[in-house]
């Protein structure tokens, strides 16, 4: 043994009785920028995934998607279902050193509630949208109650979700003085390192953290948190075939691939693949009041006409699995009636047509391209299976904006398009229904489906919402508002050095992965 | 060593079998173009697929066939659009001069300096996404670059002595322009032209790999190109193919071209 | 000659207004929303309605265009609707990065390509000739994004030469920039070759057939002399002009290249802008490349008289 490798293992003797090594830095791709910092504020799915690896909130979502707690330690409901009362976890510090206290909760609150914060949520608890937050109040230096206009049984979905940056509780150092966001000062397991915008974005472990949890078991946003790599990079690059390149060469350790990538990847001797599923859920819309597609019969063909096998494993490249359901399988609400899907079945399907009084007429289906959607080979499949039953079909390729617009707008006729992730069944459903007039983007009008849906947003027993949701369901498989063909995956390749990563709802959670020398 | 006609010999020969190939793909393929199989998709050429299988199972050779008349009438359409309309512009405002001539360059100047992909973007939202829609959008980003260039010769030519003596003989200036001017630029215009048929076959695919589908109501070369670049590792006969006809096209229109421009040109009459 | 360069530039500046007008015009035609796609599909009516006055998208498109043209006039682009950023430095530092790369390209690209171009012309009809516009023609049809990949699979992935993701800009470290610069420049001069030497041949040929290199040949020079004297240096003139309009028109397309490459430059930010419908930046970006082609085209105007005695600048 030569002096060197004395040396090496001396100090990595030492460093193991400091505490856990930490490892050097991780370089992980991420297809675009962050939009700014700012919890909340200007983001997308990119940025609150990066925000909330720094920045937590009161309740998170576990890994099934309830919300549990997560800064707080108890959560007490009135029995009006009114006033909500957080005892804070103690021991909780900010990346300043400043230890949590219910005044940092309230401040945080505040701000956000603050117009000038254009706060993404604001509309979700000032009362525009039903539910009004009150009064928020500090009590003591450890406990915060927040008091409702009504009882709601999705307020601490609301609190939780991701795309609000879970109401992150921040110090107020992370403002400057004349008001403007500086950087995230939050409590999470990382701390803001540096960003240089269109290159990379970088954050480092917070050495001062203290998890909910310290038994290494991931739980959603809960759980054990703890940051055992030193640095992480976040590296933008666009093109998936250089994610590849990066990957197969060392020069990224562990990167998002696409799905058509990851038989390729399997073998490549220095990676090891891993397939997470998501909420997203893919699917064709229909425009119900299309003067052809307003017939039900013609969207039962429709539906009847798509083997749903064939379709879902030709655009996710045989890594899931059909679900027609607009309830996604991780939820605690999909039970057997959900697994009841559509049935493909040509011969009914023809009947269906015949009976519809279909005459030939051209459908056309709306895709885009983008490299990591399934839109554009959802649109081949249908349209090829629903020539195969004689419904004549195109389909038109628009870049994503003009695409989303067209959906705001109500103006199509069919479309592949994904839905983002909603854990709550009520709040799934109600993404694609509601009222045309009022907004035209809304697909299933139907006021009876509505009104259970306006019922499930209020009622909190389980067992009752149940019920409503597999209403719901029975009547959207018999009237074919629109077709959920499958739920997102996301096929993630990294280095063999990296451990402990899960995938989980498209968030690359860098807590408790490793990195080995 | 001079191989007369060679260069035209080999380029008539490649556009006629690209023409073949067309005519062929537009009555027969051996398979359905659009037909999907999905237990055989990615499949490596073979005797019953000699140019293999795509993404989802459809016949390569098929594709390249159905594409040839696609693209190959997407390609003519453009530059024709772009040739008539250049010309038209370059030849009146070289001619006129003046501030005529300085408004409309500035006009042209504008729309040269416009990136291909907004006008793509912006004149594919009005026309509307298909095929005759790619066809307007970039007959109309290459107009600039042929006006530019034909108002370019008229303007070296304008002082000859062979233009001043047609003036001089009384002849109109419409007449001078198209007995004297014109065929001038036909020489440089079919060196653009056919570079700009290259550039229309693989614009297409550019856009697409930019996330701007030209959406095809037939498989073109262009955009299985860039279809095929995800399966690089995995079925390189993908993007081979399609790119050797694209290749071969490019090279015999270029020598078809020099070929036809030798003919054209009226200082080579008798030259050779 | 002053007097020359100083119309221009007043000539310029109606191009300049027109591009500012359609493009303002144009993005706005064009359907998309900056507020809906920044809130996705989870938004609400009433936050995009929020975001949109918050924008100023709910003004009407006069008012909107009079503030920003009355803010232009000042020299201030405007900020980020996506980023926040304030432009003008945004766009200079991106063009910084996307003109190293075209300009060192297509430098060495001419370099290359013009004398090719001259020799198979010279020879036209040889196997020589053939063989030089097969070569062009075949680097001309690869796309770049495939040609790029390719490099990137080979001295990246293969042969381990050259780093295959990640950016460093020269300021910061001159010698690992350049090593993150070799790749996209190769694509682009590759590619750029194939254009110009098209365009060269093409020339020459022209020239070749003028009567005084029939002269020239005549007085008994050699041909090595008649190609120098006469030939090479006609035949400049043209090429030289579609230099420019290579160099134009690549600062629009060099998107792609950027893109295989992660490499942060004006292209991949004028395409990002129209995906986001980020109108300011699209507006700047737009204005700024218009700005640099009339700038280019004008130098090259103001050499063309050096290369070809017979136009006079006026």
């Amino acid at each position: 043994m030569n002096r060197l490798s004395a040396h090496l293992i001396g100090a990595a003797v030492a460093a193991t009785l400091a505490g856990p090594a930490l490892a050097q830095s991780l370089t992980v791709s991420v297809a675009a920028d962050v939009r700014s910092i700012n919890p909340g504020v200007n983001r997308d799915d990119n940025t609150d995934d990066f925000v909330l690896q720094m920045v937590e909130g009161l309740v998170g979502y576990d890994e099934g998607g309830t919300p549990g707690p997560l800064l707080s330690e108890k959560i007490d409901v009135s029995s009006d279902g009114k006033t909500y009362t957080f005892a804070l976890r103690k021991g909780v510090k900010f990346h300043n050193g400043a230890p949590l206290t219910s005044a940092d909760v309230v401040w945080s609150w505040n701000r956000y509630m603050d117009p000038k914060t254009d706060w993404r949520c604001l509309t979700e608890f000032d009362g525009r949208n039903g539910l009004k937050v009150e009064a928020v109040e500090a009590p003591d230096a450890n406990t915060v109650t927040m008091k409702l206009n009504a009882p709601n049984a999705l307020f601490l979905d609301a609190l939780a979700r991701t795309d609000c940056a879970m109401a992150g509780v921040i110090h107020k150092d992370s403002v400057k003085a004349d008001g403007s966001f500086d950087k995230p000062i939050g409590t999470g397991p990382f701390k803001m390192g540096e960003w240089k915008r269109n290159e990379y974005f970088t954050m480092s472990a917070f050495e001062g953290y203290a998890s909910p949890k310290t038994d290494g078991k991931i739980d959603g946003y809960l759980g054990s948190k703890r940051p055992l790599v030193k640095d992480v990079k976040f590296l933008i690059v666009r093109d998936p075939a250089t994610v590849k390149a990066g990957l197969l060469s060392g020069a990224i350790d562990m990167g998002g691939i696409l799905n058509s990538d990851v038989d390729e990847l399997r073998k490549a001797a220095n990676l090891t693949v891993q397939v997470g599923t998501n909420a997203v859920r893919h699917g064709l819309l229909i425009q119900t009041r299309d003067p052809l597609l307003k017939n039900v019969k013609l969207r039962q063909a429709i539906a009847a006409a798509i083997d749903y096998d064939e379709l879902v494993s030709a655009a996710s490249a045989d890594l899931a699995k059909p679900n027609n359901s607009p309830l996604y399988p991780g939820s605690s609400y999909f039970g057997d009636v959900e697994k009841q899907g559509f049935k493909y079945d040509p011969a009914q399907a023809k009947k269906l047509l015949q009976e519809s009084g279909y005459k030939g007429e051209t459908i056309t289906i709306l895709a885009n391209k983008r490299p990591t959607a399934v839109s554009f080979p959802q649109a081949v499949v249908a349209q090829s299976m629903l020539q195969a039953i004689g419904i004549k079909v195109e389909i038109e390729v628009l870049e994503w904006a003009t695409q989303l617009d067209r959906y705001n707008k109500g103006n199509y006729q069919m479309q592949a398009f994904s839905f983002s992730s909603r854990f709550d069944p009520a709040l799934g459903f109600e993404q694609f229904s509601g009222n045309k007039d009022k907004q035209p983007r809304k697909i299933w009008e139907e006021p009876q489906a509505l009104a259970l849906i306006d019922k499930a947003m209020v009622v909190a027993d389980k067992a009752e919402r149940q019920k409503l949701f597999d209403e719901l369901h029975k009547r959207y498989i018999a009237e074919v508002p629109m077709i959920f063909t499958f739920n997102g995956v996301e096929p993630y390749a990294m280095s063999k050095r990296v451990k402990g990563f899960e995938a989980w709802q498209s968030k690359q959670r860098m807590w408790e992965v490793t990195l080995a020398n | 060593m001079k191989l007369p006609a060679f260069n035209a010999l080999i380029g008539g020969g490649l556009i006629g079998g690209l023409v073949i190939a067309a005519g062929m793909g537009a009555l027969w393929t051996p398979y359905d173009p659009l037909k999907l199989s999905f237990r055989e998709k990615l499949a490596a050429p073979s005797a019953a697929h000699w140019l293999g299988t795509d993404e989802f199972g459809r016949d390569v050779l098929s594709r390249l066939m159905a594409g040839a008349a696609t693209s190959v009438w997407i390609s003519l359409l453009t530059v024709a659009l772009a040739v008539i309309f250049g010309t038209l512009i370059g030849l009146f405002s070289g001619y006129v001069r003046g501030w005529v001539d300085r408004v409309i360059m500035a006009f042209n100047d504008a729309l040269l300096a416009f990136p291909g992909i907004l006008l793509a973007l912006g004149l594919l939202a009005v026309v509307g996404a298909n095929k005759y829609g790619i066809i307007v959008a970039l007959g109309i980003a290459y107009t600039p670059s042929v006006a530019r260039i034909v108002r370019g010769t008229v303007l070296s030519l304008r002082e000859k002595e062979f233009i001043a003596a047609s003036r001089v003989m009384g002849n109109s200036e419409a007449f001078t322009m198209a007995r004297h001017i014109l065929p001038n630029c036909i020489a440089p215009l079919t060196v653009l032209a056919t570079s700009m048929f290259g550039y229309v076959l693989l614009a297409e695919s550019s856009l697409s790999f930019l996330g701007l589908g030209v959406p095809p109501p037939a498989p073109t070369w262009g955009n299985m190109l860039a279809g095929a670049r995800p399966y690089l590792g995995q079925a390189m006969w993908l993007g081979i193919f399609p790119g050797l006809c694209i290749s071969l096209t490019l090279l015999g229109i270029n020598l078809l071209g020099d070929a036809v421009r030798d003919r054209l040109d009226p200082r080579m009459r008798g030259l050779r | 000659m002053l007097r020359f360069a100083l119309t221009r530039i007043v000539m310029a500046i109606p191009t300049l207004l027109i591009v500012a007008v359609s493009v303002f015009v144009l993005i706005r035609l064009i359907p998309g929303d900056p507020a809906s796609l920044m809130l996705g599909d989870l938004a609400t009516p009433a936050s995009i309605a929020d975001l949109r006055a918050r924008l100023g998208l709910d003004q009407s498109l006069f008012t909107q265009f009079g503030i920003w043209f009355g803010n232009l006039l000042k020299g201030d682009l405007g900020i980020s609707i996506n980023s926040q950023e304030p432009i003008l430095p945004l766009i200079l530092s991106r063009f910084w990065v996307s003109a190293q790369i075209v300009l060192v390209a297509v430098f060495f690209a001419s370099l290359v390509a013009v004398p090719a171009g001259v020799i198979a012309a010279w020879r036209q009809d040889s196997i020589l000739d053939l063989g030089l516009v097969g070569a062009a023609t075949l680097l001309l049809s690869i796309p770049t994004f495939w040609l790029g990949l390719l490099l990137l699979l080979f001295f990246g992935l293969k042969l381990e030469w050259l780093p295959v993701v990640g950016y460093v800009s020269i300021g910061d470290d001159p010698w690992r920039g350049i090593i993150y610069l070799i790749m996209p420049i190769l694509t682009l001069f590759l590619h750029e070759i194939g254009v110009i030497l098209r365009m060269a041949r093409a020339s020459t040929l022209e020239v070749l057939r003028l009567d005084y290199i029939t002269h020239a040949r005549a007085k008994g020079l050699s041909e090595g002399a008649v190609l120098w004297r006469h030939a090479f240096k006609n035949a400049f003139g043209p090429t030289w002009t579609l230099i420019g309009l290579v160099l134009g028109n690549l600062l629009g397309g060099i998107a792609v290249v950027e893109t295989v490459f992660t490499i942060p430059g004006l292209g991949r930010l004028l395409v990002d802008s129209i995906f986001a419908r980020d109108y300011p930046v699209i507006q700047g970006c737009m204005l700024f490349v218009a700005f640099c082609y009339v700038l280019v085209n004008l130098v090259i105007d103001l050499c063309y008289p050096i290369f070809d005695p017979r136009v006079t600048a006026q």
